[in-house]
């Protein structure tokens, strides 16, 4: 340790340097884990809100199921019959409105029947049970966009008016922030011709675009789908049925596995080099009689110091910039996420030192006599 | 308390590439007594002090430090015994980058597994012992060459060694310094009792020692009887 501290001091504009890099790598890391988990949650925050395990969908729905597969009230009734278990229509779908006092705003509409197990609970104002149909609930991403309770929302192009009458939680989906109705508005909304001016529920189809199950069928969902001309998906993997989100997932997921693969090989070399313009004090140690385990007690022991300082500045970093955008763009960065991927950082950039370790315990003590040096 | 190289035989290289510097040396040093050895490059001076300071395993033979023989010991075993029983000064580079004169001791301190921070006073002591008491706190590079020797020379015996080696110590130093190095070194030597080897090229330097032995002399069958004294 003493030696290891004396020689960081010594050199402290080489390991500054070094520190450099990996507060830089780390930050780096960290922003691109933020706005991966924040684009995540833009996406499918709130599916992953609603209380269910599973979701029926139609079966010639092969992808973005949401917004392809239409399931009917006998579709419903036959899965209710076979599969013993708790579950209600869902309808999602994006619109776009224009409240009462000019606010202009996309949102993805969740139908839900206002007594199920799907209808959300508010954190101001009155939710869904009790309310007329005409009733929206706004998730708090439309409030930062103008969006108050007791104001009206008018559905673009189809004219249908919504009084919001409660704000829940942020949630969102497919960039979108996400409003709750009554399932037979969403129909309105869903299947009204632009231009109709629609208002007679009796020209909606009683359609919604999946079953949601609240917890996992009884019997095999492989046997009920085929019966039943249906797919049905786990709630996890239902999410890649949301726009955009494999390939964003994809995308994020790429450019952080490569960073991962980059931070060994930046503080491998860096400690390479290091290493070899050093061969001739790691001689001289060798000679004066320390062994090639205190050496590389030495060497890891400032690797350490290194990665894990400039790590913990990287995560500071990060987490500033995730204060600076604020709620401007999608990021978010959890106590836990910014936790596992530090620590990752930090033992790739180890890995990354230990490739050069070999080098610390070949120096040759014989280097030291004649006129080697 | 002495060095005794035994039928010492040292060979690098296989077959028609086997070189042999020494074969069956005996030779032996004694305490309190500062031996130069003397000759042209290439004849073994080096090797001598490798294979007495357990850097260099011989091919065959003892080397006895106080009776006890390290040449077969192992790699580790023989790091121990340099560390514990031998002090070096050597020829060029003796000296960590960016360490103090008094850190330079403390960290011969440290790699011999005592607590550097106990033995700071005595660090400083032991520097101003060699003349050095306005220098504690400078840097290598803030050293000229015979200040830098000094340091190592303060650092080689700071840890109180049985085995004093020295290679070529007046080598980056002026004239006028090389005296002064050389007659420390003999007064050292007398003074702590040590067993002092020195290889050199320096006629100071043998000039201040107790004995003198010619590699020239050392046939590689060689022995004692190649030595010559004072």
């Amino acid at each position: 340790m003493f030696l290891a501290l004396l020689e960081l001091r010594a050199a402290r504009g080489r390991f500054l340097l070094m520190g450099s890099v990996v507060v830089l790598v780390a930050a780096l890391v960290g922003i691109v884990s933020g706005f991966t988990t924040g684009l995540g949650d833009d996406t499918i925050s709130a599916l992953r809100r609603l209380p269910a395990s599973q979701f029926v969908f139609s079966s010639d729905a092969r992808s973005d199921q949401f917004a392809r597969s239409l399931l009917d009230e006998r579709t419903a009734a036959a899965w209710r019959k076979d599969a013993d278990t708790d579950m209600t229509p869902l309808g999602v779908s994006i619109t776009r409105g224009t409240t009462n006092r000019g606010a202009e705003v996309d949102l993805a509409a969740f139908g839900v029947e206002p007594e199920s197990f799907l209808s959300p609970s508010v954190t101001q104002g009155d939710d869904l049970a009790d309310a007329s149909a005409d009733s929206i609930v706004m998730s708090a991403g439309l409030a930062d966009e103008g969006v108050r309770v007791g104001d009206t929302l008018v559905i673009d192009r189809l004219g249908i008016k919504l009084h919001v009458i409660g704000l829940t939680e942020r949630s969102g989906y497919g960039h979108v922030p996400a409003a709750y109705v009554p399932l037979r508005t969403w129909q309105r909304i869903r299947f009204s011709a632009p231009g109709s001016q629609a208002s007679a529920a009796t020209e909606i189809p009683d359609q919604f675009s999946a079953l949601a199950l609240r917890t996992p069928a009884k019997v095999s969902t492989a046997d009920l789908d085929e019966r039943h001309s249906t797919t049905t998906l786990t709630k996890e993997k239902a999410y890649e049925a949301a726009p955009g989100y494999t390939g964003e997932r994809v995308t994020m997921n790429s450019i952080q596995v490569f960073l991962y693969l980059i931070a060994p090989l930046v503080v491998g070399a860096f400690f390479a080099v290091w290493t070899v313009q050093r061969q001739p004090e790691l001689a001289l140690l060798r000679a004066l009689g320390a062994s090639r385990r205190r050496l590389l007690a030495h060497t890891v022991l400032q690797a350490a110091l290194v990665v894990v300082l400039g790590t913990v500045a990287g995560a500071v970093l990060a987490g500033a910039v995730g204060l600076l955008v604020g709620e401007q763009v999608p990021f978010s960065l959890p106590a836990t996420t910014l936790a596992v991927t530090m620590c990752t950082v930090a033992a790739v950039g180890l890995a990354g030192t230990a490739l050069t370790l070999r080098r610390v315990t070949a120096a040759d003590p014989l280097t030291m006599l004649g006129a080697n040096r | 308390m002495s060095l005794e190289l035994t039928g010492v035989t040292v060979a690098f290289g296989h077959a028609d590439a086997r070189t042999t510097v020494f074969d069956g040396l005996d030779v032996t040093f004694e305490p309190g007594r500062m031996t130069a050895l003397v000759g042209p490059s290439g004849s073994g001076k080096s090797t001598l002090l490798a294979v007495a300071g357990a850097l260099l395993r011989p091919t065959a033979g003892q080397v006895l430090l106080d009776g006890e023989d390290f040449a077969g010991l192992s790699d580790a075993r023989r790091a121990k015994v340099r560390r514990e029983r031998i002090g070096y000064m050597f020829q060029s580079g003796n000296l960590l980058s960016g360490l103090t004169a008094v850190e330079q001791l403390l960290a011969a301190a440290y790699i011999s597994g005592e607590r550097p921070r106990a033995h700071r006073s005595r660090a400083e002591e032991a520097l101003t012992g060699v003349g050095l008491g306005h220098r504690l706190r400078h840097r290598p590079e803030q050293l000229s060459g015979g200040e830098r020797q000094r340091v190592a020379l303060a650092r080689a015996l700071f840890l109180s060694p049985k085995l004093l080696l020295v290679d070529e110590p007046t080598a980056a130093v002026d004239r006028s310094q090389a005296g002064e190095l050389a007659e420390l070194l003999a007064e050292r030597t007398r003074r702590d009792g040590c067993v002092t080897v020195v290889a050199t090229h320096d006629p100071a330097v043998a000039e201040a020692a107790d004995r003198v032995v010619d590699m020239a002399e050392l046939s590689v069958t060689g022995a004692s009887a190649g030595l010559s004294g004072r």
